[in-house]
């Protein structure tokens, strides 16, 4: 065969080829954003994610949304603009709760035995659905950055709250009033992890009294939308064949 | 010989594959935490555990065993380490082997950080319920914000049992009873299940069809708006719509179900109590100090001033939660354990009892292996050479008096 010659002999041939094709790239490019996200968001969202008692109604509201908006944004700039493919935000969060879960699974659990209802991950599934979804209907980098980027950080508080209700019911335990996240991480000896490292409740948001988890949404939204549109420029200068010479195209 | 060369190439990757194999077969138990790594003045200067008892050896998976005693405070905390204004009654183990039920400093519960104060002495007690089976070290463990773990002595403690039996009982202030240990779980699997298929529903729907190829060459060619449908959009828009719902109706439900719930609880606390420590009568002035290098030794030349009423003698150095004993006055009948007890580590040249207003200067001998195996000869390599410790004097009833000692440390090499 030379090169001149085509490597399918019919239609069928090349449609088949094309959807081996396919289901190839999307397994290859799952697990490798869910290694790359995955990684950056232990690295920057961490502990707020490992431990219930990190997740509080400030800054894990705040931290979450901001940090884990990245990876969604580069990767739907690639698909969309590459081949109008909205599923970015939503491959990489499978792809990083999916890491997540063998994660808390298999190291915090089966080898550690911190029990699982203490270190379970965060959902952050809502946001990558409606950030799809307004990329899907505007069509817009800059809707999605601006609707999208707020609405992941609006909705990632409601979509973790029957999560994570329960283990906010209060217990009193020799004296002192708990919530039951707060008890875990009392019960649950982390030898590395003394309480005052837990960045919880800090902040100056005093005068909302204690109606701060929405104003923490908000903050976190209007970050997101920034950060949105960094990492998208990201995903479109990483989606670029400019490094790739008009010969080997 | 490039036949030979090429064998014993292909040879040695295939011995690397096997070993390297071989490698994931052993895998010992990681036990120990990092005590002796520790720098030696950190473990000299910083916090000094004393009087310390474990109440047991062996626990069955639910039992519980204390570990209480007390802990110094060092005045002459050392520059480089930040002062203990925000400290965490630690426990060193090996995960969460143990719950640890409850913690008090001087009386008080200290779920959360506290403030120490320098040169006070301080009582403590960490209660321990026994989860996982096996044989764990478990030490004392003071968390300082800004200068890391003080890890303090450890004990080896057998739990028996089976891990499946251990449960962790609570009352909710709703009225609820529950095992904390499986408490909500269900929930929680159940949302990331159900989110993960809506997601995967989601994904489904653009993978079902051609897509990186074909859909490339169309954008390729300016035919990127044939490429979303009108009905795709209106699936879009249904994705759209029922998360919000369900967010909605969920956060209702869940506000429903559950109608008390608090924020996390957190905070510094301040004012714990320390003990009213006698001053004491006996005065001890540091005329020089040396470690000997080869012979494991630390000699010290002590001015002592016995300014009490009744007789005293020295009868241990304590220092890094090693333990240096004079036989002859002091005996150890707590159990403390065997590789931080020197228990005839302890000389002085003169250790005849020293009566009320009698001044006498003597020297001190703190002799053991612990110094090479605890690394703490590692001293004459830290950036601030002084070594401190607690002097414990006896009178002839068994009263007994602290002092600390705190001086500059010569090495000597010869």
């Amino acid at each position: 065969m030379s090169a001149s010659q085509s490597a399918v002999r019919s239609r069928a041939e090349a449609v088949a080829v094309s959807r081996t094709f396919d289901w190839m790239i999307l397994f290859t490019l799952f697990f490798v954003v869910l290694g790359g996200y995955h990684i950056h968001y232990m690295l920057t969202g961490g502990d707020w994610d490992f431990w219930a008692d990190w997740k509080d109604r400030r800054l894990w509201v705040t931290v979450a949304p901001i940090v884990s908006i990245t990876f969604p944004a580069a990767v739907q700039a690639c698909l969309w603009w590459r081949y109008r493919l909205p599923v970015g935000a939503t491959l990489c969060v499978l792809g990083l709760l999916l890491g997540e879960w063998i994660n808390r699974y298999l190291n915090f659990w089966g080898w550690t035995y911190f029990p699982v209802n203490f270190c379970f991950p965060s959902n952050l599934m809502p946001g990558a659905i409606l950030l799809d979804t307004i990329l899907l209907l505007g069509g817009s980098m800059t809707l999605t950055a601006v609707v999208g980027g707020l609405a992941w950080g609006l909705v990632f508080y409601p979509g973790n709250w029957p999560i994570i209700a329960p283990l906010h019911v209060p217990v009193e335990y020799n004296g002192m009033m708990f919530t039951l996240a707060d008890l875990q991480g009392y019960h649950y000896v982390r030898t590395g992890t003394p309480e005052y490292i837990r960045m919880v409740e800090k902040g100056t948001l005093r005068t909302f009294g204690k109606d701060v988890a929405p104003v923490s949404a908000f903050f976190s939204g209007f970050v997101s939308i920034i950060i949105y549109f960094l990492w998208h420029f990201f995903g479109k200068w990483f989606a670029k064949t400019d490094f790739i010479s008009d010969d080997e195209l | 010989m490039k036949l030979i060369k090429d064998k014993v190439a292909k040879l040695s990757f295939v011995a690397l594959l096997v070993t390297m194999t071989a490698a994931i077969f052993y895998t010992p138990t990681a036990s120990a935490h990092g005590e002796k790594s520790q720098a030696a003045f950190m473990r000299m200067r910083t916090i000094h555990w004393f009087d310390l008892n474990w109440s047991k050896e062996e626990v069955a998976v639910n039992d519980t065993m204390t570990i209480s005693g007390k802990f110094h405070v060092f005045a002459g905390w050392p520059e480089t380490v930040d002062k203990p204004e925000v400290s965490f009654l630690n426990i060193g183990i090996p995960g969460p082997v143990f719950i640890r039920a409850g913690s008090w400093i001087g009386g008080q519960l200290v779920p959360r950080s506290v403030s120490l104060e320098l040169g006070q002495t301080y009582d403590f007690k960490v209660l321990l319920k026994a989860r996982r089976p096996g044989e764990w070290h478990v030490h004392t463990m003071m968390n300082v914000q800004g200068g890391g773990p003080v890890i303090g002595p450890g004990k080896w403690v057998t739990i028996t049992g089976s891990m499946g039996q251990f449960t962790n009982p609570l009352v909710t202030l709703t009225g609820q009873t529950i095992d904390l240990e499986t408490y909500a779980l269900d929930n929680i699997y159940f949302w990331h299940a159900i989110w993960y298929a809506i997601g995967v529903a989601w994904l489904l729907f653009w993978a079902k069809r051609p897509m990186f190829i074909p859909r490339h060459i169309a954008v390729s060619s300016g035919k990127a708006s044939s490429l979303i449908s009108a009905g795709d959009k209106k699936v879009g828009t249904a994705f759209a719509l029922g998360t919000v719902l369900i967010l909605g109706v969920t956060m209702g439900t869940t506000n429903e179900k559950y109608p008390v719930t608090t924020p996390l609880q957190a905070g510094l606390m301040r004012g714990i109590k320390w003990i009213e420590m006698p001053a004491p009568t006996v005065d001890v002035k540091v005329e020089d100090a040396t470690y000997r290098v080869p012979g494991r030794a630390m000699q010290m030349t002590l001015t002592i001033t016995n300014n009490g009423d009744s007789a005293v003698r020295l009868g241990e150095f304590n220092t890094a939660a090693v333990r240096f004993l004079d036989p002859d006055v002091l005996e150890d009948e707590s159990g403390y354990p065997d590789d931080l007890l020197a228990e005839e580590g302890l000389t002085v040249s003169d250790n005849s009892p020293l009566a009320p207003g009698e001044t006498r200067t003597v020297n001190v001998t703190a002799s053991d292996a612990a110094w090479e195996v605890y690394r703490l000869a590692d001293l004459i390599y830290d950036p601030d050479s002084r070594f401190a410790g607690l002097l414990f004097f006896f009178d002839e009833d068994g009263n007994r008096q602290m002092v600390m000692v705190d001086a500059p440390l010569i090495p000597s090499f010869i």
